[in-house]
């Protein structure tokens, strides 16, 4: 029966200690990653909330590292027999010689570290039921009332807790608690054609976050994304000076830089950044940052899933390549250290590098000098999201909301399109950077190898001298 | 297997207890096995046990749901109360509830499990992930990396009982390889990616096909320009062209009809498409990835035509959005939404090479990045590489360029289709040209 005799806590120290000399028998490193993640959202549609639902996601993963081979099996049965039987594979298939047992120890205690999160509070289910729902039909007449053209709004609001322990066979021995809020509503509004408008907002915090962020704010963007794409004109094809806008905007470094400084990419030397620190990859004007202490912010982290500190890190520096993001296995491999970057979608995967929230230094031009600047372009207002092939470091962006601009103005709104460039090309052609640098609004989600994680974005305005727009406007 | 079926309608128990008017459980165990190399190592190996239980509550006409991987009677009788608490903030709705009628449980003409992939040996499953990496370096002298080579299975129990007395389960598996070169091209790195995926070993496309066609495909990639400017006809090959149908599917998925983002919302009956453009929903189709014998409300699924020559003929349903329209379940329920069972574009006649040879001017597309599509207006535009063919022939390899076009004139631009439909995951489609799209580059 797999019903009884299960147990749902969190191992004590001692099992965890025995958990990975178990482990260790297998190579030179071992970690555990215990979860529990609590995941309550509720969905409003057609005037009226459509449906709760609780996800609980709870269990055990053991990794084994020897050399550039890791071994890696998960339990949601936290009974000593089935975490001790998870440690023996894991330390079975990363086995380069004869078994050995080696001792672990931790401490009594684990490490106390400082919180990158907002305040957070543990309410019961009954007792926060009645907020979410308060908040989506708020967000429901707020979208509604924004503009007639609204024939249909969406919500969704999300509130999970995810409560790790992580130990290694090196003695590091902590525990986070890591609250993520989020609200989104999506729009769609009639008018000369359909248009559909998303927008929004949380992050690691509280549900109090909403009272000063109100849904309203949440839906009213995203109503006024919906009505502007209703007039929307067929994107233009072919190259283009584009001006992309403060804030999401970000998505363009998350993709043409930032995946290609991820740790494992340069490790294998599969990156086009691979072997270029201290090389000029950028216009001198670029300074790329990724931060992991960021309070609040999605990608924000007290320890990374491999126990170690978020970090502020420099990866582009006016241009030249500084850095790489760095989880253990990886950093060990290149003779780095981790830059607390080793984050995992859950305990039923292994870690791998990844940014945290990731934005570039304000310039000295403002908003209206960038713009004005433009005789025949594109203003790229906010990104749907992005994708990057890492080893040539092409990548797309997609447009959610954008603008022709012509003789330094903005004028038609434009249809979705894709924007098509290569990583250091693109970033060489920054010519202008923005005073108003920021980072986005929070509900930016990035998915790699299958895993999913959520991270921030930022950037100041930043005028591209010309960049391949992907429309099927053609000859216009 | 009796036991995890208990284990179901136990948690529909407690559900009912906790004072739901109907309750469903789904129990999924998952054996899986993982391992990659990279060069002449292995470098990673995964192998465990996943369980967890998927619960709808309905009260008064109100859902909620509860998905878990904590198993123990305490966790499943308390997240069960919170969910039966939690539909009470939820409005009522006349149209939430249990499908009233169930199908017969499990079908074993289906053919969805083959004992091939518990059986095999994990050393043999290493020896293929380290024979591709060997192969496609073998296959070409610029191969010069990988991004690694994987061999991935699992095998899963699905289990699924309700309050109205419906008890079912099946079995299935499923192996895949695939791996991914890197050719070198002066100071660029081209990456190309490929791979099999069947329901048994025995079924997967042999190793040494799978290195060297991802080795062609790395390879041939080598010295590629970004193209001019222009309209052109494109030809989607089956890898991309089947995500042309994923948007396809988003459009005729009738949970985003009912709220208008759908740019198929009022064209049933409407001719949308080409003669050619004969697009089906078969849950029943023996070994293929998406059949199942019944869906996540345990209706027994079927075969529906969804676009008959060029015609829009229905949606796809689970049984809350076809109740709204006083339609029937197309069952197509699928992770607490609407998915797809095997959705595909019927195959024709040529092969690729045909299709190609047929093309005086055009694109090859032989993939894409990015997802840019608007279902509310059908505007589609993808990142692209593949090949300009001039005179029936692969001219030159292009890439860092754009395709744009409109998914409903996509739909009616079909003019050629081919006969390359392999069924390796749930949403596939044969190789096909479309008339003219807008392609961007210089």
């Amino acid at each position: 029966m797999i019903g009884e005799g299960r147990r749902s806590m969190v191992p004590d120290v001692t099992t965890l200690e025995r958990v990975l000399s178990r482990a260790l028998g297998g190579g030179e490193y071992a970690d555990a990653f215990y979860e529990r993640r609590v995941t309550r959202s509720f969905r409003l549609q057609d005037g009226a909330v459509h449906e709760a639902g609780i996800s609980v996601a709870s269990g055990l993963g053991v990794r084994v590292i020897a050399g550039e081979r890791a071994g890696y099996a998960f339990t949601e049965d936290f009974s000593d027999d089935a975490l001790f039987e998870a440690a023996s594979v894991a330390a079975l298939i990363a086995r380069d010689g004869a078994a050995r047992t080696q001792e672990v120890h931790l401490p009594v205690e684990p490490a106390h570290v400082a919180s990158a999160y907002r305040a957070i509070e543990a309410r019961s289910l009954r007792a926060e039921s009645a907020t979410y729902v308060d908040l989506l039909a708020r967000a429901d007449v707020a979208a509604r009332a924004a503009d007639p053209r609204i024939r249909s709004a969406n919500a969704v609001v999300s509130d999970e807790l995810q409560e790790v322990t992580i130990a290694t066979s090196d003695g590091r021995f902590v525990r986070d608690r890591r609250p993520l809020v989020t609200f989104g509503v999506q729009c769609v509004a009639v008018g000369k054609e359909r248009g559909t408008g998303f927008y929004g907002d949380g992050g690691r915090t509280s549900m109090d976050y909403f009272t000063e962020h109100t849904p309203e704010e949440i839906a009213r963007e995203a109503a006024r994304i919906a009505c502007t794409n209703c007039d929307a004109i067929e994107t233009p094809a072919g190259e283009f000076a584009v001006v992309v806008g403060a804030g999401s905007g970000g998505v363009l470094l998350h993709e043409a830089v930032g995946h290609g400084l991820e740790g494992d990419f340069n490790r294998q030397g599969t990156s086009l950044y691979s072997g270029r620190i201290g090389e000029r990859v950028a216009s001198e004007l670029v300074t790329i940052y990724d931060d992991g202490n960021l309070p609040g912010e999605r990608g924000s982290l007290s320890v990374d899933d491999e126990g170690v500190p978020g970090q502020h890190k420099v990866l582009v520096e006016n241009g030249i390549l500084r850095g790489y993001m760095h989880d253990h296995l990886n950093a060990k491999l290149m003779g780095s250290h981790s830059t607390g970057s080793g984050r995992r979608q859950s305990y039923r995967v292994m870690p791998q590098p990844r940014m945290c929230n990731t934005y570039m230094e304000g310039g000295a031009s403002s908003y209206d000098e960038i713009v004005g600047s433009v005789k025949r372009g594109i203003f790229a207002a906010s990104f749907a999201g992005g994708q990057v092939e890492i080893s040539k470091g092409d990548f797309v962006f997609m447009l959610a909301e954008g603008y022709l601009i012509e003789d330094g103005k903005l004028t038609a709104p434009l249809r979705g399109a894709s924007l098509i460039g290569n990583g250091p090309e693109v970033m060489n052609r920054v010519t202008m950077v923005g005073n108003d640098g920021r980072l986005a609004a929070r509900y930016y989600t990035c998915g790699k190898a299958g895993q999913y994680v959520p991270v921030g974005v930022g950037l100041p305005t930043v005028k591209l001298s010309a960049v391949t727009v992907g429309g099927s406007g053609f000859g216009g | 297997m009796a036991a995890e079926l208990e284990l179901a309608e136990r948690a529909v128990g407690f559900a009912i207890a906790a004072g739901a008017d109907e309750a469903e459980a789904t129990g999924l165990i998952s054996y899986r096995f993982s391992t990659e190399a990279r060069g002449i190592e292995v470098t990673k190996l995964e192998q465990s046990v996943g369980r967890s239980l998927a619960l709808r509550v309905f009260r008064n006409g109100a859902k909620a749901t509860l998905s878990t991987s904590d198993l123990s009677e305490d966790a499943l009788r308390r997240f069960a109360r919170e969910a039966v608490d939690a539909a009470r903030f939820v409005g009522a709705d006349q149209f939430a509830g249990l499908p009233e009628t169930n199908g017969a449980p499990g079908d074993a003409a289906l053919e969805l499990f083959a004992p091939d992939v518990r059986e095999r040996p994990a050393e043999e499953k290493i020896a293929d992930a380290l024979a591709l990496e060997r192969v496609v370096r073998q296959t070409d002298a610029r191969i010069v990396n990988s991004s690694g080579s994987q061999v991935v299975d699992s095998t899963t129990l699905v289990t699924l009982a309700n309050s109205k007395g419906f008890a079912g389960s099946y079995w299935s598996s499923q192996a895949h390889a695939m791996t991914q070169p890197i050719a070198q091209d002066g100071p660029n790195k081209r990456i190309a990616h490929y791979g099999t995926a069947a329901r048994s070993y025995a079924a997967l496309e042999p190793i040494e096909s799978v290195a060297e066609k991802a080795a062609k495909r790395a390879v041939e990639m080598i010295g590629a320009r970004k193209p001019q400017t222009t309209r052109c006809p494109v030809i989607f090959e089956r890898d991309v062209a089947s995500l042309v149908l994923s948007d396809i599917f988003t459009a005729i998925n009738a949970a985003n009809v009912a709220v208008g983002n759908s740019f198929l919302a009022d064209k049933v009956g409407a001719k949308v498409g080409s003669e050619l453009a004969t697009i089906v929903d078969d849950g029943r189709l023996p070994r293929a990835l998406g059949t199942s014998p019944f869906d996540a409300e345990g209706v027994p699924t079927r075969r529906t035509v969804v676009f008959e020559r060029g015609v829009l003929q229905t949606f796809l349903y689970d049984t809350y959005y076809a109740r709204r329209v006083g339609a029937k379940t197309t069952a197509n329920a699928a992770g607490g939404g609407i998915g797809p069972n095997n959705f595909y574009l019927l195959p024709g006649n040529p092969d690729l090479e045909q299709l190609i040879a047929s093309t005086p001017r055009g694109v090859l597309v032989l993939d894409t990045i990015g997802f840019a599509t608007e279902s509310v207006t059908g505007t589609y535009s993808r990142g692209a590489r593949g090949f300009v063919i001039e005179g029936g022939e692969l001219a030159y390899p292009i890439d860092e360029f754009t395709i744009a076009g409109n998914l409903i004139e996509m739909l009616a631009g079909i003019d050629e289709v081919g006969s390359d439909l392999i069924f390796d995951q749930s949403i596939v489609s044969p190789s096909f040209r479309i008339a003219e799209m807008t392609i961007s580059g210089t």
